[in-house]
């Protein structure tokens, strides 16, 4: 699968894609701690929206609430180890298993009763918002008042249950963009890839070609929210502490779906192109504004704002389709 | 023997106005069967009806001795009976390649097999130079040609063609002729097709149904139908070009 894969993908791509991936596996050698940690949130916006790709890019499933599948994976892990022990190991088959529910139940409501577009888009928004009241309120969680993971444990290096410094966690988003990178590039040239597009493309002759449309936007959700979940269980332990109003917000959702939109919907580079873009901007402009002394915490939302509105009018297919043809990376089928 | 297709008296109504109205009619395997008719005559309802989009509101469909009126779209497909649109829906923002692909996918057991099922299919619709092209930035012929390739490329017993000569120039109309009577005598695929160009039918039909308001006026060879008087009349014109 990998090995045909790799011989289908262009020598150039490859070499490319090797040259970045040694860049950031050295890059803490070089880069201050600061630094560090903006690369962490790019590699996390990544991942993130590499997942979230896969339902709106891959299957033409657009969801605003992708904050839902973040808040599940990182309080139900957050809240076993907290409250039970739990390892985030353990709790991670947990999580993936809960958002896999909740996904699956958004889309089962969404296409047995065609809500379609937009209709399901706010379908995604109204889970997203009615799971952040609840988790307001559920005391296991700490409710309103925040979750809180043992700082002091940080320091016992028992990395297993994510306990470490910033190196444990970057090395650990550096791995789950690239699984999530491979995952996605081996799903969208696979049988199921192929049929997802057909849906997305025009679901009535995708219909006629024998694909069961219900079944392959199941997967897609499943898989979507699955992947995501994952990033929640990193978000809660890199920063050790969930409030619902935060962690489930609908200006999480968004900021994690700029990504893939000025990178590129549907293309397996967008998501890591347009994170690498957006977030160490938007983390500059929160640094010069603290720098010049001016309180604008609207600032990044404004930002991102005018980021979209650039690439909706000037390259809505988004950057990376033109950024690929000027490397001359650009694949063939067949 | 058994018809692949058995129509047995299909009506539908769209609110109160009736569509097709007790139709009825056969396929046999390996035959190319014809149903034409003026606009609005109801040919596209039938087919919506036989592929799965339309639940009739009475009579039955069987394709190979078993009930499919009332199944879906895809279970439709999956039992051996592919169709084209009347208005082409490729896949646009895919290639040709992949448009084709996706329906070589259904019976393909593997992608590697599903390529060649799809290389083969385009080479046979003369696409093939195409193959890289998005299906947005084809002409309409070529997309008609897109279109039958799509469905070919299911392997189906039975292919429903909707209009596919409508648009196309005579010599491209030949080619299509030729294209589709070599697949029904070398592959076997039986084809019912609706069609306009009345070329196309005389040179391919071995039998012909013609609807006018939802009813069957006429069926029989191209010949018998082409000189029954009410089909003249409602259809043909006073004088049939054979």
């Amino acid at each position: 699968m990998i090995a045909s894969l790799i011989a289908a993908t262009p020598r150039r791509a490859l070499v490319l894609l090797a040259l970045l991936l040694a860049a950031l596996i050295t890059a803490p050698l070089v880069l201050d701690r600061y630094l560090v940690s903006v690369l962490i949130l790019v590699l996390w916006f990544a991942y993130v929206g590499q997942a979230w790709n896969v339902m709106m890019g891959f299957a033409g499933l657009l969801s605003l609430g992708h904050a839902l599948y973040v808040g599940l994976g990182a309080y139900i892990t957050a809240g076993l180890f907290v409250r039970l022990g739990i390892g985030p190991l353990a709790g991670l088959p947990v999580a993936m298993a809960a958002a896999v529910a909740v996904g699956g139940a958004i889309g089962w409501l969404g296409f047995r009763f065609r809500i379609e577009g937009v209709y399901f888009a706010l379908l995604t928004i109204a889970f997203a918002e009615v799971t952040r009241i609840a988790f307001d309120h559920l005391a296991w969680t700490g409710g309103a008042a925040g979750l809180f993971l043992p700082v002091s444990a940080e320091a016992s290096g028992a990395w297993w249950n994510l306990r470490g410094g910033p190196l444990l966690f970057y090395y650990l988003a550096l791995g789950l963009a690239s699984g999530a990178f491979v995952l996605c590039a081996i799903l969208r040239h696979s049988p199921l890839g192929y049929r997802w597009l057909a849906v997305r493309e025009d679901a009535e002759a995708a219909r006629a070609l024998g694909i069961d449309v219900f079944r392959a936007r199941m997967a897609a959700v499943s898989i979507s929210a699955a992947l995501t979940s994952v990033g929640g269980v990193f978000y809660a332990f890199y920063y050790n502490n969930l409030f619902p109003g935060q962690t489930f917000d609908i200006s999480r959702s968004i900021e994690m779906i700029l990504g893939p939109i000025v990178g590129g919907l549907g293309t397996l580079f967008g998501p890591i192109l347009g994170a690498f873009i957006l977030t160490p901007l938007g983390e500059g402009l929160i640094a010069l504004t603290e720098k010049a002394g001016i309180n604008a915490p609207g600032a990044k939302a404004v930002f991102y704002g005018a980021c979209l509105m650039a690439i909706v009018t000037l390259a809505p297919n988004g950057l990376w389709p033109a950024l690929k043809k000027r490397l001359g990376i650009a694949e063939e089928e067949a | 023997m058994s018809a692949l297709l058995q129509v047995v008296g299909v009506t539908k109504r769209f609110r109160g106005l009736v569509a097709v109205a007790d139709v009825s009619l056969d396929v046999q395997h390996g035959e190319i069967f014809a149903v034409i008719g003026p606009n609005g005559a109801g040919k596209t309802t039938l087919f919506n009806i036989i592929a799965g989009v339309y639940r009739p509101d009475a009579g039955s469909v069987s394709f190979d001795g078993q009930r499919i009126d009332g199944q879906t779209p895809e279970a439709v497909c999956q039992a051996g009976i592919a169709r084209t649109f009347q208005i082409v829906r490729p896949f646009p923002a895919l290639t040709v390649f992949e448009n084709v692909l996706i329906g070589a996918l259904l019976r393909a057991t593997d992608l590697a097999g599903a390529r060649a099922i799809a290389g083969d299919t385009l080479r046979l619709l003369g696409l093939w130079e195409r193959r890289n092209q998005k299906a947005s930035a084809l002409t309409l012929p070529d997309r008609k040609c897109l279109e039958v390739a799509r469905a070919l490329a299911t392997a189906p017993r039975l292919v429903l063609l909707d209009e596919v000569m409508a648009g196309l120039r005579p010599t491209e109309t030949d080619r299509m002729v030729a294209i589709l009577r070599g697949l029904n005598r070398e592959q076997g695929v039986t084809i019912l097709l609706i069609e306009h160009v009345m070329r196309a039918v005389m040179a391919l039909a071995g039998r012909i149904h013609v609807l006018h308001h939802g009813a069957t006026i006429a069926q029989g060879t191209p010949r018998e139908v082409t000189r029954d008087p009410r089909v003249i009349e409602s259809y043909l014109g006073t004088e049939a070009p054979v």
